[in-house]
């Protein structure tokens, strides 16, 4: 059920995989997102948390498109382990909810950055369409 | 005792520009102003994410590496937040301490005090 085509993520089946993807987070990287939300903290070489998930996100839209005026409605982060900037990870998702109501469609992405097998953080973003409120 | 002290911050549109850049997130309705305009918010709001990295913050400030290594959080999105409000990420002191598990209410909210993000967060810490 793996796919490499782009889709409106709205359109995608409970249950459908994303291919596996390779995931590195650049220094770089790390310093425009810290930048960005004005986190004054040292993370030292690792890549924070919520930088790895929000670059995963945008990883994982090689394969799907957020329409615009999508909104995100909540976000669940599980840290297992600390990735290091510039090191090598692989990205999985899948499709794990999917339902309408009154024409507004909800969508969760389960996704799980890991280092070869050993998991570094898994994560669920639920995104629904403009119009709902956010 | 509450050991995580919270963070305030205002956000700009040059902010939610920025984190565009920074995570790929370029939906219009966090960085094009005339779109925004045309939605039932009026204008642009900021990105879910770079409000709930005020959680983060606080959470890493309070508990440093075992935060990135075994924190949890589960939030929920209740309102926009735009460019010009003050955002303060909060928690209250922790519900539970069993096993050296800590768990947080956690929440962000406005200049008004309106809620913006809310949900939970947990981490394991040695030696408590």
């Amino acid at each position: 059920m793996a796919s490499t085509a782009r889709t409106d993520i709205f359109t995608l089946p409970r249950g459908h995989e994303f291919a596996p993807a390779p995931l590195a987070i650049t220094p770089a990287q790390v310093h425009a997102y810290l930048r960005a939300v004005g986190d004054p903290s040292d993370y030292g070489d690792t890549v924070p948390p919520l930088a790895l998930v929000a670059l995963a996100l945008q990883a994982l839209q090689e394969q799907f498109v957020l329409p615009p005026g999508t909104l995100h409605s909540g976000q669940e982060v599980e840290h297992a382990g600390v990735a290091e900037a510039g090191e090598e990870l692989t990205l999985r998702g899948r499709i794990a909810q999917r339902s309408e109501r009154q024409g507004v469609v909800l969508c969760s992405v389960e996704y799980e950055i890991a280092r070869g097998e050993e998991t570094v953080i898994r994560a669920k973003s639920t995104v629904v369409t403009a119009g709902a409120a956010s | 005792m509450n050991d995580v002290a919270p963070v305030t911050r205002t956000i700009s549109q040059e902010q939610l520009r920025a984190y565009a850049d920074a995570s790929g997130d370029h939906n219009p309705i966090h960085v094009d102003e005339e779109y925004a305009r045309t939605t039932p918010f009026g204008g642009t709001i900021a990105h879910g994410m770079l409000v709930a990295a005020l959680i983060g913050e606080m959470m890493y400030a309070a508990h440093d590496a075992a935060w990135s290594e075994n924190g949890q959080m589960r939030i929920r999105f209740k309102a926009p937040t735009r460019p010009g409000d003050t955002v303060t990420a909060s928690a209250d002191p922790p519900a539970s301490r069993d096993g050296g598990r800590l768990e947080y209410a956690v929440r962000c909210t406005d200049q008004r005090g309106d809620v913006l993000i809310e949900g939970r967060a947990s981490v394991t810490v040695g030696d408590r």
